[in-house]
C-alpha cells in the first residue's frame, strides 16, 4: 500500500529531480566503474583459468640449448612433477611479399595434428600440422588476422639458417601465448611477430635436432613446492645449456596478464571509492537542506502521531531511492562498458574464447556499497529529523546567527562591499557544506589529474626508451654470438653510418644464500647508440670494470656497490665468476645487470662479443640494408626502432583518446553533481535575499554575482586543493599500478594540471549557468511576501 | 529609454535640496502643485494567469499622486492594493494602461530599465523587513548606498531612524521594531523620491509600529519623499493626505483628509 508519506517521497523526488539526478549520476559513476572493472577482472580471470585448465598450461618451464628427448622421462621422475613434455622452440625470420621490415616468428614443435600434452594448441580454422610434414604450420590468430593469412597460404621463412617454404594449414592459439612479444621489443606487434606450430619431426629436421628438444614444460603434483622442483629441474638440464627454470610468475605471457589484472584490481580499489565518497557528501548536504526546509512539516507530521522512526525511515528512503536510480543506471552502464572493455582485451590478448559475465555478487556488492554510502550520507539529516521535538519544529527556526569572523576583519580592511560580506559570511556560516563543495570539486579535479597524468608517464617512457636509451636505427640479433668480424662486415655495408656491438647473456647471480636470475647487458663503454637511463631520466655510464646492477636486483641480492657477486652463466660454458658490483642504477623496469663488453666476454670465454649489432644507417639505404640482413644466415632478427616507436606512440594515442574521453566524463560527473547541488541549495537558501537585492534595485547580473561569487570562490579554492590531492592520488595510483618488475615514471607535467583544472572549471561554469538562469526567473513579489 | 531617468533623478535631488531648506512639505505643494505630479496612471489593469484561472487584480485604475504626498491604500485582501504598489514600484508591470513617473513612462520600460528606476527612485518597506541576515544593520544599509548615485552615509540613515547605537548588530540581534527601522533606514538612505510601504507595521505591536510610522513621516517631511502606505489598519489612514479605498481591483473611493494627524498621535 502506498502511504501518504510515500506519496510525499515520490513528489519530493520529482520536485528535486535535478538534484536527485545529479547525485544519482555520481552514484552511477561509482557503480559503473565498480561493475566494469570487477566484471572485466573476474571475466578475465575466469577465462584465463578455464583456458589454462582446458588446455593444460604448465606450471614450470625450462629452456636449454639442446637436450636429448629422453631427458623428459627423467624430468617426469622428479619429485613433485606430475607431467612433463619437451618441445623445440625455434626463432625464425619470415619473408612476406611486399614487406621490407623484418618479420619474426617463434616456431614450436607439436605432435601429429597439432596435439600435445601440455600448453595445448587450439585449432580455430583448418587443421593441425602432420608430425612429419615438412613445412606444414599452424599460425596464431592475431598474426594471421594482422597479415591476412588464411589456411592454404604459403610463406617463405629462414629457419636455422635455411630457407624453407611454410604451408599454412591452420589458424590456432595456445595458452602459453595469450600475450606475446618479440624479444627486445617493448610493445607487442602482432603484424611483425608470429607464433607458429610445426610437426615435431618436421621441426627436428628443419633445425637439425633429431630426437632433441630445447624446452620442457612441467605440471606439478598437487602440493608440490615449486621452488624445489625448479631447483631439481635446473640441476637436471644444466649440462644441456639450461638457462634456468622458472614458474608461471616469470612466464612472460602469464606475468603480463597478471600485471594487467593487478592494475584492473587497483582501479577497482581507487576509483569507485572516490565516487562513493562524493555521493555520501552530496546526500549529506542535500538531505540536510531538505530536512531544514521541511522542519515545520516534520513537526506537523509528528504532531499527527507519526513516530520518529517513521520520519527517519521516510528520509532514509529518499536517499535510498536516489541511490537506487544511480545503482540501476550504473549497473547498465558498467555492464556495457565492461563488455566494450572485454572486447578490447580480446583484441589485445589471444584467448580462444572470452566470456564476459558479470556475476550477481558483483552487482549486489556494488549496489550494497552504493546504498550504504547514500545511507551514511543520510544519517546526519535523518538524525536531525528523528530528534526534532514537534512543538519546537512547528515554530519557525531561529534565524541563522552570523558573526564577524577573522576572515571578515581582513576583508573589511580590504574594502569589501556589502555583497562581498554576504558571500564571505555565508561560506563561514556553513563551513561544512562549503568544505563539501570545495572538497568535491577538488576530488573531481584530482581524479581527472591522477588518471590523465599516466599519459605523461607514457611519454616519459617513450622519450627515455626510444630517444635516449636507444639511438640506433636497427638492432640486428644473431643466431649465436659472433666475434668482432661481423661488426666490420656490417660497417662495410653501403649506408651504414655506425655499428656497435652489444651482448645480452642470461645469468644467475649469487650472493651468500641469495640468488637471482637476470640478464647481463653488455655494451662498449664508449657506445653512443645505446644508453642506460635511470628512473630520474639520467644517463648512467657503464662501469670500467665489474657490473652495475639495477637497484631492485641489488636489493634482492642484498648487495651494495663494492660487494662481490658470483655470476653463473646460464647456457654456454656455464662459467662461474666472482665479479665486483661497481654501481647500481635505479631503473623503472626489470632486474638487469650491465657491464662492459669485455667483462661479459671474460665470463662467456667464447671470444664472441657480439650478441647483437646496433646500427645507425642512412635512411636512403634502409630497404637495401634490411634486405641484405635478411639474406644473412647468421641473422636471427632485425628490429627497427622507428617501427617500434610508432607502435608505442599509436598505443599512447589510443589510450589518450579512450582515457581522456572516459575520465573527462566521469570526473565531470562529480563536478557537475557537486556544483549543481551546491548551487541549488545556495539558491534556495538565498532566494529571499536575492529577491531583496532585486527590489533594492540590483540588476540580475549583480544579483547573480552573489550566487556565482560564492560558488566561484569555493571552486577556485578547490583548484589548488585538487591539484594537491591529485598529485597525492597520482602517486598512490602509480605505486598501485607498479609491480616489482615494472614501475611507471612519476612526473606529471604542468599542462596536465592545467588541462584538469580547465575541464573542471568548464564543467562547474556550465552547471552554475544552469542554476543562474533561475535568478532571472526569480519572482520578487512572491518571495518577499512570504516569511522566510 | 535611458533618457528620462537622470532627469527624474535630478528632480529628486532638487526636491531634496528644497527639503533641506524647507521643513514643511506643504511648501512644495504651494510652489507648483500641477507640474509636481509624481505618478499619473490611466486605466491600469493587471490580469494574473495561473494555470487555467485568470485573476483580475486591477480592473482599470486611474490615479494622480503628487510629489511629497502621503497616501494610504486601504482595502480587504485581494482588492488590488499590493498589485498597484508593486506596479508603481516597478516590481511588476501592468497588463494594460499607462503609468508615468514624472517624465518617464514606466509601462514602457523593459526589465533592466525598471531595475534602474527602482535603484534611483524607490524605497521599499515590507511587513517582514527582508533584511539580509548575514549583514549588520550598517551593511544592510550599505547594500543601497553601494549602488545609489547620491546616497546619504549609512550611518546618517541609521541615525535618522534612531539606531545610531546598534549599527553593528546583525538582524538576529535586533528586535522586530529595530529590524523594521533598519529597513526604513535602508529605504531612505538613497534619498528616494518615493517610499512604498506594504504593511510596514503589520508584524509590530502598536508602540513599536508608531515609532516606525514616525520615522516614515519624518522622511516625508524632511526629505520631501512621496509616501505610499498599504495597511489594514484604518487608524493609520489619519496621517495621510488622501486615502484610497480599494475594492475588487478598483479604487472604490478617495477620502481627502482636511487635517492630518501626526504619526505619534495614532493609536490602535
Amino acid at each position: 500500500m502506498v502511504t501518504s508519506l510515500d506519496r510525499k517521497l515520490a513528489r519530493d523526488l520529482w520536485r528535486m529531480r535535478g538534484q536527485a539526478f545529479a547525485i544519482a549520476l555520481v552514484i552511477a559513476a561509482a557503480m559503473s566503474t565498480f561493475v566494469m572493472s570487477l566484471g572485466v577482472h573476474r571475466s578475465l580471470i575466469e577465462t584465463r583459468d578455464a583456458y589454462y585448465q582446458r588446455n593444460h598450461f604448465a606450471d614450470v618451464f625450462a629452456s636449454m640449448t639442446r637436450a636429448p628427448r629422453s631427458i623428459v622421462d627423467r624430468v617426469r621422475e622428479l619429485d613433485g612433477v606430475a607431467r612433463a613434455e619437451g618441445r623445440i622452440e625455434q626463432y625464425a625470420t619470415l619473408e612476406m611479399p611486399g614487406r621490407t621490415e623484418a618479420i619474426r616468428a617463434v616456431i614450436n614443435s607439436v605432435g601429429d595434428g597439432g596435439k600435445s600434452d601440455l600448453n595445448q594448441l587450439v585449432i580455430l580454422r583448418g587443421r593441425g600440422p602432420g608430425i612429419d610434414e615438412s613445412g606444414e604450420v599452424v599460425v596464431d590468430k592475431a598474426f594471421a588476422d594482422a597479415n591476412g593469412i588464411v589456411p592454404g597460404d604459403e610463406i617463405d621463412a629462414v629457419i636455422y639458417g635455411n630457407r624453407d617454404r611454410l604451408k599454412i594449414v591452420g589458424i590456432g592459439l595456445a595458452p602459453d601465448y595469450i600475450w606475446a612479444i618479440a624479444p627486445g621489443e617493448l610493445v607487442p606487434d602482432e603484424s611483425r611477430f608470429g607464433i607458429l606450430w610445426m610437426g615435431q619431426k618436421a621441426l627436428e629436421a628443419a633445425t637439425n635436432r633429431t630426437q632433441a628438444i630445447t624446452s620442457i614444460a612441467v605440471v606439478l603434483d598437487r602440493g608440490a613446492v615449486e621452488s624445489e622442483v625448479i631447483r631439481r629441474l635446473d640441476a637436471l638440464v644444466e649440462p644441456y645449456g639450461g638457462t634456468g627454470a622458472y614458474g608461471r610468475d616469470d612466464h612472460p605471457s602469464n606475468a603480463f596478464l597478471d600485471n594487467e589484472l593487478m592494475q584492473l584490481e587497483a582501479m577497482t580499489r581507487v576509483i569507485p571509492p572516490i565516487f562513493l565518497l562524493v555521493s555520501t557528501f552530496l546526500v549529506y548536504i542535500v538531505l540536510g537542506r531538505l530536512i531544514r526546509t521541511e522542519r515545520q512539516e516534520i513537526g506537523l507530521i509528528k504532531a499527527f502521531g507519526y513516530s520518529s522512526y517513521a520520519i527517519g525511515w521516510h528520509y532514509l528512503k529518499f536517499a535510498l531511492a536516489v541511490a537506487a536510480i544511480g545503482i540501476a543506471l550504473g549497473s547498465l552502464l558498467g555492464w556495457w562498458m565492461g563488455r566494450e572493455m572485454t572486447t578490447l582485451y580480446g583484441d589485445y590478448y589471444r584467448f580462444p574464447f572470452l566470456d564476459y559475465r558479470v556475476s550477481a555478487p558483483v552487482f549486489v556488492t556494488g549496489g550494497a556499497l552504493a546504498a550504504g554510502s547514500a545511507a551514511l550520507g543520510a544519517m546526519g539529516g535523518v538524525r536531525t529529523a528523528v530528534r526534532l521535538n514537534p512543538a519546537v519544529a512547528m515554530s519557525p527556526p531561529q534565524p541563522p546567527v552570523y558573526r564577524v569572523g577573522m576572515v571578515e576583519r581582513v576583508s573589511r580592511r580590504a574594502g569589501f562591499t556589502s555583497v562581498g560580506h554576504m558571500i564571505v559570511r555565508h561560506i563561514a556560516r556553513w563551513p561544512g557544506r562549503s568544505a563539501v563543495t570545495t572538497f568535491g570539486v577538488a576530488l573531481s579535479l584530482a581524479l581527472l589529474f591522477s588518471t590523465v597524468q599516466f599519459i605523461d608517464s607514457s611519454r616519459i617512457m617513450l622519450n627515455d626508451f626510444f630517444f635516449r636509451a636507444q639511438q640506433q636505427d636497427l638492432t640486428v640479433s644473431f643466431i649465436e654470438a659472433r666475434n668482432e668480424d661481423v661488426i666490420y662486415e656490417l660497417a662495410a655495408l653501403p649506408g651504414v653510418i655506425a655499428v656497435e656491438a652489444t651482448r645480452t647473456v642470461p645469468v644467475r647471480l649469487v650472493h651468500g644464500p641469495r640468488s637471482e636470475r637476470a640478464a647481463i647487458e653488455g655494451a662498449a663503454r664508449d657506445a653512443t647508440l645505446t644508453a642506460r637511463i635511470d628512473a630520474d631520466g639520467r644517463a648512467v655510464p657503464l662501469p670500467v670494470s665489474g657490473v652495475m646492477l639495477s637497484r631492485l636486483l641489488a636489493e634482492r641480492l642484498d648487495v651494495r656497490a663494492g660487494d662481490e657477486v658470483e655470476i653463473e652463466l646460464l647456457g654456454g660454458r656455464r662459467t662461474k665468476t666472482l665479479v665486483p658490483v661497481t654501481s647500481t642504477i635505479d631503473e623503472l623496469v626489470g632486474t638487469r645487470a650491465y657491464a662492459e663488453n669485455a667483462v661479459v666476454e671474460r665470463m662467456a670465454r667464447d671470444g664472441a662479443v657480439v650478441g647483437a649489432a646496433q646500427l645507425k644507417i642512412d635512411p636512403a639505404h634502409r630497404d637495401d640494408i634490411i634486405a641484405h640482413l635478411n639474406e644473412m644466415p647468421i641473422v636471427l632478427g632485425v628490429t627497427e626502432r622507428v617501427a617500434a616507436m610508432r607502435l608505442f606512440e599509436a598505443m599512447i594515442d589510443r589510450n589518450i583518446i579512450t582515457m581522456i574521453g572516459f575520465y573527462v566524463a566521469f570526473a565531470s560527473a562529480i563536478a557537475v553533481g557537486v556544483v549543481y547541488n551546491s548551487a541549488r541549495i545556495l539558491f534556495s537558501e538565498r532566494a529571499h535575499e536575492l529577491a531583496t537585492l532585486r527590489v533594492l534595485g540590483y540588476h540580475k547580473t549583480e544579483v547573480a554575482t552573489v550566487l556565482l561569487g560564492e560558488l566561484a570562490l569555493l571552486v577556485v579554492l578547490a583548484l589548488p586543493v585538487g591539484c594537491f590531492l591529485g598529485y597525492w592520488m597520482a602517486q598512490l595510483m602509480t605505486a598501485m599500478f607498479s609491480s616489482d618488475l615494472f614501475r611507471l615514471p612519476f612526473a606529471p607535467s604542468r599542462a596536465t594540471y592545467g588541462f584538469a583544472a580547465v575541464v573542471i572549471l568548464i564543467a562547474a561554469l556550465l552547471t552554475a549557468a544552469v542554476v543562474i538562469r533561475r535568478v532571472t526567473g526569480l519572482d520578487m513579489v512572491r518571495v518577499l511576501k512570504s516569511h522566510e | 529609454m535611458h533618457g528620462p531617468l537622470p532627469d527624474a533623478h535630478s528632480v529628486i535631488l532638487r526636491s531634496h535640496e528644497r527639503a533641506a531648506t524647507s521643513y514643511h512639505r506643504s511648501m512644495a505643494d504651494e510652489e507648483a502643485p500641477a507640474s509636481k505630479s509624481a505618478f499619473n496612471g490611466r486605466d491600469l489593469r493587471k490580469i494574473y494567469v495561473t494555470g487555467e484561472t485568470e485573476v483580475q487584480a486591477l480592473r482599470g485604475v486611474d490615479l494622480d499622486i503628487a510629489v511629497g504626498e502621503v497616501l494610504v491604500l486601504l482595502g480587504p485582501s485581494g482588492s488590488g492594493k499590493s498589485t498597484l504598489l508593486n506596479i508603481i514600484g516597478g516590481l511588476d508591470r501592468a497588463t494594460s494602461g499607462t503609468l508615468w513617473y514624472r517624465d518617464t513612462e514606466l509601462t514602457a520600460l523593459d526589465d533592466a530599465d525598471l531595475t534602474r528606476f527602482r535603484r534611483a527612485n524607490i524605497g521599499f518597506i515590507f511587513q517582514f523587513y527582508n533584511l539580509i541576515p548575514s549583514l549588520t544593520a550598517r551593511e544592510n544599509v550599505q547594500l543601497v548606498t553601494d549602488i545609489a548615485a547620491d546616497p546619504m552615509p549609512a550611518e546618517e540613515a541609521l541615525e535618522r531612524v534612531g539606531l545610531a547605537a546598534r549599527m553593528d548588530h546583525f538582524p538576529a540581534q535586533l528586535s522586530g521594531g529595530e529590524q523594521q527601522r533598519v529597513a526604513v533606514a535602508r529605504a531612505i538612505a538613497k534619498r528616494p523620491g518615493v517610499l512604498l510601504c506594504d504593511e510596514p507595521t503589520g508584524a509590530l505591536d502598536s508602540g513599536t509600529g508608531v515609532r516606525v510610522l514616525e520615522t516614515l513621516a519624518r522622511a516625508n517631511t524632511e526629505l520631501g519623499t512621496t509616501l505610499i502606505l498599504i495597511t489594514h489598519n484604518a487608524g493609520i489612514a489619519a496621517m495621510a493626505d488622501r486615502v484610497f479605498h480599494f475594492l475588487d481591483g478598483r479604487i472604490a473611493s478617495i477620502v481627502v483628509n482636511e487635517t492630518r494627524i501626526a504619526a505619534a498621535e495614532i493609536k490602535w
